[in-house]
């Protein structure tokens, strides 16, 4: 069996709070435009019975990722083990990918004119055991898991059958999982 | 909080703006900088020590990792008891003001002009330290204050410069912060400030508090482990707040009533004989006073005046009664008790007291009295000795007798120095200017002190008020003194240096207190090292300063709150007070009833009340690039409304709309919601800068205390923040 890399994100506990916003900067070494992951949020309901929910976004990872189909230099590419990956060295600024992309993932590196997206760092960083700041680790209200949606016996699996969580909007080459 | 939906218009937008302002002033250009350390994208970031963040005073402790001499990424230090390993978003943005192209390089005087010119150290040492022997020799030392809130260091050297001079005007940022509810659980339970145990807690009833808003860490791991464990909790705040999806219930109260509902609450306790009457009996005094005020504070009288039905204000004096002593009400912080109201300091009174009423202190899921912090060496008959202690109290101790003494009130010296008593200032990284008080006010007062002197970092608002700036290098680019505190358990962590000076004519503060004090001519307590000072404060502890260079910080759980066992109150009767003569002193019973709030929102005027955002520390985070991004990208500086009000207003979400009222006027965007009280509007307090200097910050938002008069509340000397009202209107209407 491959691996197959995917997050599973638990939107009930998220405070909105950005550090995986900041975090992800500082473990990727971003600039302070390039937010891979973005938040949503929404209000429900009428003073004083009210709610709120914020869901951050980020590259779904997708298994048939438009992005890379569209991409005329194969800058992006999909990995192994399920990751979409850019080789910023082969971009060429183009922004097909952000127009494809479902998910409004893709940023513009100001400096570099290249485009960047979140690069599930938190996967590798977890398989290796290396301390890093990854949107992961970060997440004050431990919200977030990473893990292998291949193996039925991994954290991740287990948790997302236990949640019934789905993907965002249901779509089925989608990676990231939510817990609403 | 977040807001819109991101438009792809916005995004390519936002992506196709440049950032480009080179360094200027300095040896070193910070683009000469950034080139000289640019980095091998092909080497591994490799660990180069522990530091502590400077974005607010929790000071979490974090692992630094250097790439190519560049701070790359921080991971939090799980030992340190407020950061519980996972620094918050104001933490890993706080951490690049090192590379900031708007800190300050060089000392820096204003010229007749009122524009800053830069000066050599020498120059500004010496004119510095002339003024001050000057003020001294015809005014006395008491002429002098120092305004400081920043790292270990720093406190302990210019506290001890101004001890050698003998001046005891030392103040910090708490009049704006928690000045109100340190005084007011000091005068009843005889500590500013306790905790829960809130694992094993059965109700939590929190109020004015938003531990997603406001962040410490580990409140955010303990809220989760309540909620995890099936506490109840309830949120009283007038706004629905980001942590209120975590609570059981959101209780909007009438803003500026809390204290209100505490008092309707306790009534209801003491009427059904729900009390705690064992610890009542052994630990407390004055229960019967009190108990006799309870009886008018029906649920019905606390109902007209907070607006919470008494149905619910009996429900929840039950439910805390019946799950005492595993149920508690959180002190706050900054808002309803610390700093907001004229009530502030003795709603902490009040729900000190109703704690006490659930006999819920160092109890299993009860509120948690902080366990004593390690110890360090008292450096007495040492070269390291103090200097000799103060014979004069500081100005306005008198005024705010049971106040806070470290804490009073840097309001009230203001008000001294207005009025010719006090003719230098010396502030630390306080931006008082920024946010004590009335902005207006603040700088006018400064504009007529002969001498005033900024120890900073960046350009602040206060800074720019002083006519010396000397800059002092980051927290990440010196070592600093240990840090010996208590939260829930005692702590024990180290500060070290992980990236070289940025910008080599800075100074770390503790040299530049080192030569002040010697043109001061009080050199001599300063004769020493800072790691020798160190090294010398760690031998109590059994660890020496390498090991804890090392280790970062300890975590000394097996010294933590002995459930159950006997309490030490810190009060002068040895016990918990529910009643206390000493109040009386400034106006107030012995024991804790009823004040309304001073300020009432007359026909079509709003409260108008604030709070934090969980990117932004006060005002000190704002120039920040990361964080103040995040501020654009979801217009986070928008006025907060009620949607019914809006509606009657004819204010839609979105429209550009003028706040204003006697003090200011100014113009933003309404957010409007369903998640706001229709008596007030809520606005952030970080924003408003008025320093050009700081370029990213500059005008972004509007300065929430330009709407507050500057004042003081009459009990514990506070700025009460939230007794200002408003009005609004849509601009073009």
């Amino acid at each position: 069996m491959m691996t197959r890399y995917g997050m599973l994100i638990n939107t009930l506990e998220c405070v909105g709070c950005y550090t995986c916003r900041v975090s992800c900067q500082r473990q990727n070494t971003l600039n302070h435009k390039e937010d891979f992951i973005k938040f949503t949020e929404k209000e429900t309901g009428t003073y004083p019975d009210v709610s709120t929910e914020v869901v951050p976004t980020q590259c779904m990872q997708c298994d048939d990722a438009p992005c890379a189909k569209v991409c005329p230099t194969g800058a992006t590419y999909i990995k192994d083990d399920g990751i979409v990956r850019v080789d910023q060295d082969k971009c060429i600024g183009c922004k097909y990918c952000m127009v494809v992309c479902p998910y409004n993932a893709r940023v513009v590196n100001y400096e570099t004119g290249t485009v960047d997206k979140c690069r599930m760092c938190a996967a590798e960083l977890a398989a290796n055991d290396t301390p890093n700041c990854s949107c992961v680790s970060a997440c004050l209200m431990d919200c977030r898991m990473v893990g292998d949606l291949d193996d039925p016996e991994s954290d991740i699996s287990k948790a997302i059958v236990k949640h019934h969580a789905k993907t965002l909007t249901g779509d089925k080459n989608a990676n990231i999982y939510y817990v609403r | 909080m977040l807001e819109r939906n991101l438009s792809r218009r916005g995004f390519l937008a936002g992506a196709a703006a440049s950032a480009a302002v080179i360094g200027t002033a300095g040896y070193m250009s910070f683009a000469d900088w950034d080139v000289a350390h640019a980095a091998d994208a092909k080497s591994e970031p490799t660990f180069a020590g522990h530091s502590a963040c400077g974005g607010c005073y929790s000071k979490c402790a974090y692992s630094a990792y250097v790439k190519d001499g560049k701070l790359n990424k921080l991971v939090g230090d799980p030992e340190h008891v407020y950061g519980v390993g996972k620094p918050c978003a104001r933490g890993y943005g706080w951490s690049q003001i090192a590379y900031s192209e708007n800190r300050l390089t060089d000392p820096l005087k204003k010229n007749a002009n009122g524009q800053f010119e830069a000066i050599s150290w020498d120059q500004a040492i010496s004119e510095i330290s002339e003024q001050i022997k000057e003020i001294i020799a015809t005014d006395g030392p008491q002429a002098l204050s120092l305004v400081e809130t920043g790292s270990v260091s720093m406190d302990f050297y210019v506290q001890r410069l101004f001890t050698a001079l003998g001046c005891a005007n030392m103040y910090r940022h708490g009049v704006a912060c928690n000045l109100a509810r340190n005084s007011g659980l000091l005068q009843s339970a005889g500590t500013g400030d306790f905790g829960g145990d809130y694992p094993n807690a059965k109700v939590i009833m929190y109020i004015g508090r938003s531990f997603a808003d406001g962040i410490r860490p580990a409140y955010a791991e303990e809220v989760k482990a309540a909620h995890d464990n099936g506490a109840y909790m309830i949120m009283v705040d007038p706004r629905y707040n980001s942590s209120a999806n975590y609570c059981d219930e959101w209780v909007p109260i009438n803003p500026g009533t809390d204290m209100a509902l505490i008092l309707g609450m306790a009534h209801v306790v003491v009427r059904d004989g729900l009390q705690d009457q064992a610890f009542i009996d052994n630990e407390t005094v004055g229960f019967d006073i009190w108990a006799e005020s309870l009886k008018k504070y029906t649920p019905q009288w606390a109902a007209e005046v907070t607006g919470i039905s008494a149905e619910n204000i009996e429900r929840f004096a039950t439910m805390m009664a019946e799950a005492a002593p595993a149920a508690f009400i959180d002190p706050g912080w900054r808002a309803v008790t610390g700093c907001s109201y004229i009530n502030s300091g003795e709603t902490a009174r009040a729900l000190a007291c109703f704690n006490a009423l659930l006999g819920c202190y160092n109890k299993v899921g009860g509120a948690m009295l902080f366990p004593a912090s390690p110890a360090l060496a008292k450096l007495e008959g040492t070269k390291f000795a103090a200097p000799p202690a103060l014979k004069e109290k500081k100005l306005g101790a008198a005024e705010y007798p049971v106040s806070l003494y470290s804490m009073v009130s840097a309001n009230y010296l203001m008000q001294e120095a207005k009025e010719g008593k006090v003719r230098g200032i010396i502030f630390c990284q306080s931006n008082m200017v920024g946010g004590y008080s009335n902005p207006t006010e603040l700088e006018n007062i400064l504009n007529g002190v002969e001498l005033t002197v900024d120890i900073d970092v960046q350009m602040t608002d206060t800074a720019r008020c002083c006519k010396y700036v000397l800059p002092d290098t980051t927290f990440l680019e010196r070592d600093d003194l240990p840090w010996s505190f208590s939260y829930t358990t005692p702590c024990l962590t180290l500060r070290s240096k992980v990236i070289d000076v940025v910008h080599p004519n800075t100074k770390p503060v503790q040299d530049i207190t080192v030569e002040l004090a010697k043109a001061c001519g009080v050199g001599q307590y300063f004769d020493f090292t800072l790691d020798e000072l160190a090294a010398a404060q760690l031998e109590p502890t059994g660890v020496t300063l390498e090991e804890l260079r090392e280790i970062g910080s300890i975590n000394y759980k097996d010294k933590g709150v002995d459930f159950g066992g006997p309490i030490k109150w810190g009060t002068k009767s040895g016990k918990f007070q529910f009643a206390n003569e000493e109040m009386t002193q400034v106006g107030l019973t012995p024991d804790v009833n009823w004040i309304p709030p001073k300020v009432e929102p007359g026909e079509g005027e709003f409260r108008l009340i604030g709070g934090k955002q969980p990117i932004h520390s006060q005002s000190w985070t704002t120039d920040i690039l990361d964080l103040i991004q995040i501020t654009h990208d979801y217009d986070l500086t928008r006025v907060w409304i009620n949607a019914s009000v809006a509606a009657e207003l004819g204010i839609e979400d979105g429209d550009e709309v003028e706040i204003y009222n006697d003090l200011n006027t100014g113009r933003t965007r309404a957010k409007v919601t369903e998640r706001l009280h229709p008596s007030c509007l809520w606005y952030p307090s970080p924003y408003g800068c008025n320093s050009p200097d700081l370029t990213n910050a500059y005008h972004v938002g509007l300065s929430f205390m330009s709407f507050v008069p500057f004042q003081m509340d009459p009990y514990y000397g506070a700025t009460m923040s939230q007794e200002a009202t408003v009005k609004i209107r849509k601009v073009g209407a």
